[in-house]
This record gives structure tokens, C-alpha cells and sequence, in this order.
């Protein structure tokens, strides 16, 4: 009695599966033959998914809209180190970017003086940030660096004119050229910093402060005209204490 | 079948690297003359097509919905800041430029227009006038470089022409209501 009841459960269960296979396989041609016969609609579904992945994938996941967010979005995955410069700064002083970002935070502009449209803005909403970061992180953390790239114009006699307009003390925040070409080159192009010279004698580049962490590494990139963000950012990430790897 | 050849002159003028070079050197050409001629030499070239695979438009774009979405979608693409970016820094985008537009964008919208309704193809002329506003609204807004390759001043020029497009198309829409058709035709 206990036998056959087995096997019949066991046959039963064996029927079961093929039925389910002839289901699968019968929904399946049925499914071809609906698409067969609605090709437009099928068409109309893949032009929006082919449209959706487009979109997705050029944008970095709907991420990054125009090449400087896609940079910042980039650049903030990669980290990458900043190569070593030599800087002549406001006082004539020279020294390498090693030697002054030395267990440092350093916050990393670039500028230069005969510029009237951005690097102003750009200047005075660093000299906000710098007010706004908590006084016992100043020189001891964190170090403010305005670099100009346009070396030939900007000697530290003109650096130290600009310093003066914008209140940066020399010390905490330097302002500082790169004299060596290849150096400043090789930075730039680190760091996807694009500069084109206009007709009037002025060059545009895209504008962002950088933040170098202790290791060298560039840590954040953030939007310069967000003063209050920027300063948020930098400042919990100081308290914090902590390096990003 | 002379159109098709027409549109294939149009398009290797187009693709000539010095023509290239020089309609996206000024950015307002690059979007507004650039772009609408190279999907303009897909609507000549689409003619073509249709005498080829008169079959495969016929099945997969019956009702002409698809084709136009199609074009919907190749048209905002390259209303992306960035793409007109990288079209300049990344050779594959450049590619990508020159055959989505005339043979995503151009040929199925020629294939579309006349199967769709006149309803229809209003959506196309409003889809078209509010992607000019955002456009003229971003480019003439934006208080900094959204374009790494074009200067500020370019990028408000593009803005200004994209609102005199969508004008354009808005006194269309206007003189649709107020002169009767009838009499023209």
C-alpha cells in the first residue's frame, strides 16, 4: 500500500514538470508571435529603452549633465595624486607643493590676476570660505593655495598686489605661480583644468576649489560659487579627521 | 531617388573634417545649423531607404509613433550640454554625432511624418518649441561655463537663438488658429 502511493506521487510529480515545460515553451511562441504581430508597439518600447540607456550611460547615471560635473564626478572617483610642483609664491619664497601640504589639508584654486570675470568672484569667495572654516584648523590642518597659470605676468610682485586686495595673509593662504611650464601643464591637465584664451587677451577656464587631502590625493572637488556648502564640506571633513584612502 | 542623392552630398559636405571643424568651431552653428542640416540630409537620404526595405518601415513603424520617439530621443540627446562637449574631445562621440542624426533621427522622422496624424504632428512641432525654451532658458540663464570648450559669451548667443527658434515656431502655432488653411490650399 505504501509502495504504489510513492510512485504514483513520484509519477505525478514527473507529468507536472512537462506540463509546465509545454506551458513555457507554448507562452514563449506566443509571446514571439505577439511581438510578430505588434512589432510596431515592440519597436516603440525598444526606441524608450535604447533612449533610457542612451541617456544613462552618457551621463554617468543621470549623474553628470555637462562635461565640468562630469570631471568633478570623475575626478572624485579616480583621487588622483597631485604631481609635485615647484611654487614661487607672494614672497619670493620657493618651495615644493610636497613640502607645503606636509600632513596638511590643502583647499586649491587657480587664477590668474589680469582676470576680470571669474577669478575675482573666484578670490573673494575663497576669502569667504577661509572665514568660515573654523579658526583653529587655519595653518595647522588645512592651508589656502591660489595658484596662477599665467606664470610670465604674474611675478610675486603682482601676487603680492593681489594678495593684499583680497586680504589673504600670505601665510595660511598663498598665492603662488608655477614657473615651470611642463610643471604647470602637467598639474592642469591632473586636475582637468581647461583654459582657452578669448580675443581679448583674457583666458577662461573652468573654475572649481579643490580639496587635497593629507596624502596628496585630491579628495573633493566643489563648486566655487557655493561658498556655504564648500566650507561645510571642508569643515566636516576636518573635524572628522580622516583621510579618504 | 534624386533626393536621396541630394542628401548624400549634403552629408559628406557635412562630414568634410575642415567643414566639420569649422561649423562647431562657433557654437551656435555647431547646435542650430550643424545639427538640424546633418538631420536634415537624413530626411533626403531616408528616400532611399524606403525604396530599399520598403518592408521593415512598413512592419516597424506602421503607425509612425516609434520613428518619431526615435527622433525625439536623438534630438534631446544632443541638446545635452556635455555631448556638444564631448563631441569635440572624444572622437566616438563625434561618430556617434554623425550617424545618429541623419540616420536615427532624419530618416525616421521623414518615415513618421506622413503616417502620423495631424494631432501628432503638432506634439512634434510642441515637443520641438519647448525643448527650444529649456534650451534658450539653461544657455541664457547659466551664470557660468556649462560648456568647457565655448566661451561664456557663445553660450549666450546659442541661448538667445534657441528663444528666436522657439518665437519662431510659436507664431506658426499662433497663425494656425487665427488664418484659415482652407484658403490656401
Amino acid at each position: 500500500m505504501h509502495h504504489p502511493g510513492r510512485l504514483r506521487l513520484k509519477h505525478g510529480n514527473t507529468s507536472g514538470v512537462t506540463s509546465c515545460i509545454t506551458i513555457t515553451s507554448e507562452t514563449f511562441k506566443e509571446g514571439v508571435v505577439m511581438i510578430y504581430k505588434h512589432r510596431t508597439a515592440f519597436a516603440m518600447i525598444l526606441v524608450v529603452l535604447f533612449g533610457m540607456t542612451l541617456f544613462y550611460i552618457s551621463t554617468d547615471g543621470f549623474r553628470a549633465f555637462t562635461s565640468e560635473s562630469a570631471r568633478s564626478y570623475e575626478l572624485m572617483q579616480k583621487n588622483p595624486a597631485v604631481p609635485s610642483v615647484t611654487l614661487e609664491d607672494s614672497q619670493e619664497r620657493t618651495y615644493s607643493f610636497d613640502e607645503l601640504a606636509e600632513d596638511k589639508y590643502v583647499l586649491l584654486t587657480f587664477m590668474y590676476t589680469s582676470c576680470t570675470t571669474v577669478c575675482p568672484q573666484l578670490a573673494m569667495n575663497m576669502a569667504e570660505v577661509y572665514d568660515l572654516i573654523p579658526g583653529e584648523y587655519v595653518g595647522k590642518e588645512i592651508v589656502f593655495l591660489s595658484i596662477s597659470f599665467d606664470p610670465t605676468k604674474d611675478d610675486p610682485e603682482t601676487l603680492a598686489k593681489y594678495r593684499r586686495a583680497f586680504g589673504s595673509d600670505g601665510q595660511t593662504w598663498r598665492m603662488a605661480r608655477i614657473k615651470d611650464q611642463e610643471e604647470l601643464e602637467r598639474l592642469l591637465e591632473k586636475l582637468g583644468v581647461v583654459v582657452i584664451p578669448n580675443e581679448y587677451g583674457e583666458f577662461q577656464h573652468n573654475a572649481a576649489f579643490y580639496l587635497v587631502g593629507k596624502e596628496g590625493r585630491l579628495q573633493e572637488v566643489m563648486d566655487f560659487t557655493n561658498v556655504e556648502a564648500a566650507a561645510g564640506t571642508v569643515t566636516a571633513i576636518l573635524e572628522k579627521g580622516e583621510n579618504r584612502p | 531617388m534624386k533626393q536621396a542623392v541630394y542628401g548624400l552630398l549634403l552629408y559628406g559636405f557635412l562630414v568634410l573634417p575642415p567643414v566639420a571643424a569649422l561649423l562647431e568651431s562657433i557654437m551656435i552653428v555647431h547646435m542650430h545649423m550643424q545639427m538640424p542640416l546633418l538631420v536634415l540630409s537624413g530626411i533626403f537620404m531616408a528616400r532611399f531607404f524606403q525604396i530599399h526595405f520598403p518592408r521593415f518601415f512598413e512592419k516597424w513603424n506602421k503607425n509612425g509613433v516609434p520613428g518619431v520617439l526615435l527622433f525625439m530621443v536623438i534630438w534631446s540627446y544632443w541638446m545635452i550640454p556635455r555631448m556638444m562637449d564631448e563631441t569635440l574631445s572624444v572622437q566616438a562621440v563625434e561618430v556617434f554625432k554623425f550617424i545618429s542624426l541623419p540616420f536615427l533621427a532624419g530618416v525616421s522622422l521623414r518615415d513618421s511624418w506622413s503616417k502620423l496624424g495631424s494631432s501628432a504632428q503638432s506634439m512634434v512641432f510642441v515637443f520641438l518649441t519647448v525643448v527650444f525654451l529649456f534650451m534658450a532658458w539653461i544657455y541664457i540663464g547659466a551664470d557660468k561655463q556649462i560648456c568647457n570648450n565655448y566661451l561664456e559669451v557663445e553660450q549666450k548667443t546659442l541661448g538667445w537663438g534657441s528663444l528666436a527658434f522657439a518665437l519662431i515656431m510659436i507664431i506658426y502655432f499662433l497663425q494656425l488658429f487665427y488664418i484659415d488653411q482652407s484658403e490656401y490650399k
